[in-house]
């Protein structure tokens, strides 16, 4: 299942992925605090890392429509 | 003499005699002018050199605790620049980016207004040179953008200091209020360059214009001037922390859609730039070494992502996304320093960035700012998506575009690495690093709880990157223009004007219209009065008309005259 991962999901990719999985599995290993109550929160960064790229990804695309134009728009 | 001699003077005037010296003799020449400059950061703290003219007292030389980090990585700058550029036969950009420099660093000391005008003033005349080393029409455009909103950034401050010496009878470069006409004045000179939000157009418009070697210079000085400049005159200013939340938060999603890499970087340097001002907002010595750590640190590692941009343009002649990528396999020790670039601004432990933001993240909790707190946090993700892996992705990874470059040359290799080993040495050893910073604050970066966030919040956006970019849901890099502010006088101003314009050439000769029948008219009732009455035996010409016409109005005024004495 692993080879099968890595084959399609890339070398790198699934590194990554593991990577992922041993800092979530860290959170159980000691105490991790922040600057306020709610980053304590189970696995709290993480979620916020990942919707937070996911937005500017979406919004980026959205305002594609409105702020882009032809390359020699100002030419 | 040494002694009273401030740094960056000597860069700045020795900086004449380069076009003088042959190639190798100029690069070591200027690397020697920065070592000399560098000597006098030996002096120590204090005022050491005043000169009274016109019976004001010039501070030329003035140092302190806040000058002296931002003095030392000036240098650094200069220093890396030069030997990154030295390939280059022409003289021209070493003489800009020598002088640029020096007058840079000798603004960093000056201790009155009117001498950070003068210098204020020599960085902007100085630093247009390396937008016109871009040597294209589209450069020379926007090497005449940059120097109108660069001198007028310095005529603000002039305004601002004249009326801060009229109300104050003194002009020292020391706090200010935005409550007053001069501060207020001083702080939009300094807005400017610091690229505060609508104000940051001619950032992002000019910057990538220059070649490679100037946009490396360009990246190190004139905003991290106004950064500090705003740290010595307007720490605590409240307004300050909002400012840089949107400076943080607006130009990460111009980041994602602009094509061109360079640009892209001076979105991402906008970004990095709000970090800075809502440190000096926040105004607490925790953040005002925030501040300095990061404009430090961040002077380094952007110089180094514009190295390793640069030396793509270089090579392949384009830093536009949709036209790069697999350049890995050609130019590995620039993609390597590039990644190294990119995981030093996404502040990654054990890199510059980490050491250098965790004192503004800290120093935001501290105070209890929630809300732009999590705005710097939600910033950092952005930066990850487009410097920490936009950059290095697209131009050495993605697809495989079919360029096959050489290796950079090796003196662009050896800033790098310089520039690589500097972003590491700041992540690795912090405490060092924190010595030089205007406070004396014990601060541990270092501790489980804020690596493990740190290292879930970039690796998860990666993640997020991975998935979008695997599942094929990221769409292609486009060849586009992205409009900023800068749009407002590149397109709405000029076309108001155009419309203003043919307006008035159209109301013209709509009074032309008007008036030419007037006169028709007129001519038609003199000739039937005259000619065809026979008062003359002839046509009336256009004298007679003229003279008819003065008389008319003439009796028309003493009519009115007399009616408006009743």
């Amino acid at each position: 299942m692993t080879i099968k991962l890595i084959k399609n999901f890339g070398k790198i990719n699934s590194i990554v992925l593991l990577i992922c999985i041993i800092l979530l599995i860290l959170e159980f290993v000691g105490h991790r605090h922040g600057e306020f109550k709610i980053e304590e929160f189970l696995f709290f960064p993480a979620l916020f890392g990942y919707i937070s790229c996911i937005i500017i990804f979406k919004v980026g695309v959205a305002l594609r429509s409105i702020f882009m134009r032809d390359e020699d728009y100002y030419d | 003499m040494i002694n009273t001699f401030p740094p960056g003077l000597i860069m700045f005037l020795g900086a004449f005699l380069i076009p003088f010296l042959p190639h190798l003799t100029r690069q070591i020449y200027m690397i020697f002018l920065v070592f000399l400059s560098a000597l006098s950061l030996m002096n120590g703290f204090g005022t050491h050199l005043t000169i009274n003219l016109l019976d004001y007292d010039f501070i030329i030389y003035h140092s302190d605790n806040l000058s002296f980090p931002f003095a030392i990585v000036f240098h650094i700058a200069a220093f890396i620049t030069i030997i990154y550029g030295s390939h280059k036969i022409d003289w021209k950009e070493n003489v800009a980016i020598t002088s640029y420099a020096g007058a840079a660093i000798a603004a960093l000391h000056a201790g009155d207004l009117f001498t950070l005008f003068v210098w204020w003033e020599a960085t902007a005349f100085t630093s247009v040179f390396l937008i016109l080393g871009g040597n294209n029409s589209r450069s020379f455009r926007a090497a005449f953008r940059y120097i109108v909103i660069q001198v007028g950034s310095g005529m603000l401050l002039l305004a601002g200091a004249i009326i801060f010496l009229y109300s104050n009878d003194h002009a020292n470069f020391g706090k200010m209020s935005i409550d007053e006409t001069s501060g207020l004045l001083i702080f939009l000179a300094f807005g400017i360059k610091a690229a505060f939000p609508f104000l940051n157009g001619w950032l992002q418009d000019t910057y990538p214009e220059a070649s490679e070697v100037g946009t490396v210079a360009l990246s190190s000085f004139t905003t991290k001037l106004a950064i500090y400049a705003l740290a010595r005159s307007f720490a605590g200013v409240d307004i300050l922390i909002y400012i840089g939340a949107l400076m943080t938060f607006f130009p990460i999603f111009f980041a994602v859609i602009e094509n061109d890499l360079r640009r892209v970087l001076t979105y991402s340097l906008n970004n990095q730039l709000g970090f800075m001002v809502v440190a000096v907002g926040i105004g607490t010595e925790l953040a005002l070494n925030g501040a300095v750590a990061h404009a430090f640190a961040h002077i380094i590692y952007k110089g180094l992502l514009f190295m390793s941009m640069g030396a793509v343009l270089y090579r392949v002649g384009t830093c536009k996304a949709s036209e790069l990528g697999g350049l890995f396999n050609y130019m590995p020790i620039t993609a390597v320093c590039s990644i190294i670039g990119a995981v030093s601004i996404s502040a990654f432990p054990i890199f510059s960035g980490f050491v250098a933001k965790s004192l503004i993240m800290s120093s935001l909790g501290y105070e209890g700012l929630t809300f732009i707190y999590f705005m710097l946090l939600f910033a950092s993700a952005g930066v990850l998506h487009h410097s920490g892996i936009k950059i290095p992705f697209f131009a050495f990874f993605a697809h495989n575009s079919g360029l096959k470059p050489k290796e950079a040359p090796i003196n662009m290799i050896v800033a790098m690495i310089i520039s690589s080993i500097l972003c590491v040495a700041i992540g690795v050893f912090p405490s060092l690093f924190y010595q030089i910073l205007p406070y004396d604050v014990s601060y541990q970066p270092y501790d489980f709880s804020h690596v493990l966030s740190q290292m879930q919040l970039l690796t998860f956006a990666a993640f997020a990157f991975i998935c979008l970019w695997h599942f094929k849901i990221y769409p292609p890099e486009l060849n586009s223009t992205v409009l900023n502010s800068d749009w407002f006088y590149r397109k709405m101003i000029p076309g108001v004007l155009e419309n203003v314009i043919i307006g008035f050439k159209n109301l013209n000769s709509q009074f032309n219209i008007f008036f030419t029948k007037i006169f028709q008219n007129t001519q038609k009732f003199i000739d039937n009065l005259m000619y065809k009455n026979r008062v003359f035996d002839r046509e009336a010409g256009f004298d007679t008309l003229i003279v008819v016409q003065v008389f008319g109005i003439v009796l028309l005024i003493l009519i009115i005259l007399q009616f408006s004495k009743f």
